[in-house]
């Protein structure tokens, strides 16, 4: 239905961004928190919009915005992760020296951003939420200014990022200069009604894919991950390994969903996700068994699971991937928020030697955070054991044998490196003793809620799935 | 005439290019490159699209050049490093012109026949173009909007100084 009601959702996010903005004038240093609040506020408002929005089908514009169930439900996805977020760094920006009032709002911008690519299907619009999620990801990165690292990081991150939007935007003019359309529907139209092999759209896609790459960061295009997600603020780096991820795989299901159905010109393209996907597991997983670096070794996670969620993507099945990024959110911020917990004023725990006897001194973060490494190595009766079953057996229908295999393989040696973590937290002796700021009422409660979410989901995915599975069937086929 | 001023227009231009290569002083690269776009916002003119001409001037003989500038005023390098020598880099770049050259003839040759049943269309007025950004493409241009407020704010609290205890 052509509605102006589909743009409430952004035009509230955005407003708040703007409105955090100027309230940040008026507001005294120690009294951030109430810019934090203001956030939290409208994000739950966005979120209730979008809930009411559901089975609505609103559109604008044309078809350049729409509010189909995907969209709402992938909304859902990084509405939460930002919300998070948000809680995570209350009490973070005042001990580690992040404490600006613009922190907040360029988290809203960078939602909003991936809001706009998640609800388009349109790829000018997609690439322009693309540039608005990364351009506030690189002042993000870069916040922590009396860092060198941290500055490190937002250039690595911008340098980069720049090349892939390059490399985007070069594809896209090749598509467009191929099927005179930048809709997404009409390229796979106009590949469905070529009867050649058309080697100017077909280069543009796989320009365009190098571009989503970059962001979900796919082996040959990972480079910048660990060094960013080290230097970040830890609540951005938590922000930045669930949030452009869970919106980059979404515009590629937008993508290839219909596209699979193309069967003349989709076999090279198979085959370059093919590779992608197995490169990224094995790397992912292999040179994060070498890492001392806490921060590092989720980076690393971060990588291999882009390579499990590849497998869904190449195996049509749709459920499984969205399935799969509803349960990454809850164990993957999770995993975060208590590598945060362990921090004092000025001082982050982040060396594996650090987490040594944190399991007794500390039960209920020691606990927690085992339990999101085991959900991450995919052990159950965690959300993460079902969600790479189910990716894994979706593969198996579609004859992908060879690649989950080795998706199961890798998976194997991850279970060593966050068995690691495990060990040091459970049965180190520790050479010192680590101090922590406790008295942080809301990051517990996202520890809490994380905790919830791995277990529903790994024990009674049930509703969670019905969910999934409309708003999967709501993306437009032809 | 119009000829002439092609000829005239395209010689500066490359003339200019070529001279931005060949010469070290920061400087005159950066005052030979406003001329190369200077000259190119020229040839736009002859093609009759005065919109794009104009643009072409302010965007890139103003904005990034002054962008450029500034750069080299703030590094302040006074002699480029001198180049490295290596014998790969001559033969891989010397290879990729030998491609570059081809393409471009072929490009040449196929629009040779572009040239002989072209009806003049006139493209890129400022009305076609204002009016496609306030209807068709009225979302993407709002967008924008955000895009640049973002990278303002991103931009600013980067680069401000430190806040007082």
């Amino acid at each position: 239905m052509n509605s102006f009601l589909a743009l409430f959702p952004l035009l509230i996010i955005v407003f708040a961004a703007l409105l955090v903005l100027i309230l940040e004038v008026f507001i005294k240093k120690e009294n951030r928190n109430y810019l934090a609040y203001v956030s939290l506020f409208f994000l739950i408002i966005c979120g209730i919009i979008c809930g009411k929005f559901w089975d609505k089908d609103y559109s604008y514009f044309d078809g350049y915005l729409f509010l189909d169930n995907f969209s709402i439900f992938l909304s859902f996805i990084i509405i939460i992760t930002t919300f998070f977020v948000i809680l995570l760094s209350m009490k973070y920006i005042f001990l580690q020296d992040v404490n600006y009032g613009e922190f907040y709002s360029l988290l809203l911008f960078a939602l909003s951003g991936m809001m706009i690519m998640v609800s388009s299907g349109d790829f000018l619009v997609i690439f322009l939420g693309l540039e608005v999620l990364s351009i506030s990801s690189y002042a993000l990165a870069g916040l922590r200014i009396k860092d060198e690292k941290s500055s490190e990081a937002a250039i690595k991150y911008f340098l980069l990022g720049s090349f892939a939007s390059a490399f985007f935007i070069y594809g896209l003019a090749l598509l467009y200069g191929a099927s005179h359309s930048t809709e997404i529907l009409s390229i796979i139209d106009y590949f469905k009604s070529e009867t050649s092999l058309s080697l100017m759209a077909l280069i543009g896609l796989g320009l365009v894919i190098i571009g989503f790459g970059f962001k979900i960061a796919v082996v040959p295009f990972h480079m910048w991950t660990p060094d960013v997600y080290e230097g970040a603020p830890t609540p951005i780096t938590a922000f930045f390994s669930v949030g452009p991820k869970a919106a980059g795989f979404a515009v590629l299901l937008r993508i290839f969903y219909p596209y699979w159905k193309v069967a003349l010109n989709s076999q090279a393209i198979f085959w370059l996700l093919c590779i992608i996907s197995v490169l990224t597991m094995v790397v992912g997983n292999f040179v994060a068994l070498r890492q001392t670096n806490v921060k590092r070794i989720l980076a690393y996670s971060s990588i291999a699971h882009a390579g499990y969620l590849l497998i869904a993507i190449l195996a049509q099945d749709n459920t499984s991937l969205v399935f799969y990024l509803t349960v990454y959110l809850f164990m993957n911020i999770g995993a975060f928020a208590a590598v945060i917990a362990l921090g004092k004023k000025d001082r982050e725990y982040l060396e594996l030697e650090d987490y040594a006897g944190v399991g007794f001194k500390y039960p209920w973060i020691g606990a927690t955070f085992a339990v999101f490494l085991f959900s991450l190595a995919g052990f159950p009766p965690t959300g993460g054991f079902l969600a790479k079953f189910y990716v894994f057996v979706g593969a198996v229908r579609q004859g992908l044998v060879p690649l989950v295999i080795i998706g199961v393989l890798a998976s194997l040696v991850s279970v060593f490196y966050y068995l690691r973590i495990i060990v040091y937290m459970y049965m180190r002796e520790p050479s010192t003793e680590i101090e922590i700021y406790i008295e942080n009422p809301a990051l517990f409660l996202v520890l809490f809620l994380c905790l919830y979410g791995v277990l529903q989901l790994g024990l009674f995915p049930g509703n969670i799935l019905i969910l999934v599975q409309q708003a999967v069937s709501s993306l437009p086929l032809f | 005439m119009g000829h002439f001023l092609f000829f005239l227009l395209a010689i500066i231009c490359v003339g200019s290019v070529l001279g931005m290569i060949i010469s070290k002083n920061q400087a005159y690269n950066a005052l030979l490159l406003v001329l190369a776009f200077a000259s190119l916002g020229g040839l736009f003119g002859l093609l009759d699209a005065p919109f794009i001409a104009t643009v072409q001037i302010i965007i890139y003989a103003g904005a990034i050049m002054v962008l450029f500038i500034f750069v080299i005023m703030m590094i302040n390098l006074r002699l480029g490093l001198p180049p490295e020598k290596k014998k790969w880099t001559l033969y891989f770049s010397l290879g990729v012109a030998v491609v570059l050259i081809v393409e471009l003839i072929l490009s040449v040759k196929g629009a040779f026949s572009l040239f002989e049943n072209s009806s003049m269309e006139k493209i890129g007025g400022p009305t076609d173009l204002g009016r496609l950004l306030f209807t068709k493409y009225l979302y993407p241009f709002e967008i924008t909007s955000i895009l640049i407020i973002a990278a303002l704010v991103g931009a600013i609290v980067l680069v401000k100084k430190k806040e007082k205890e």
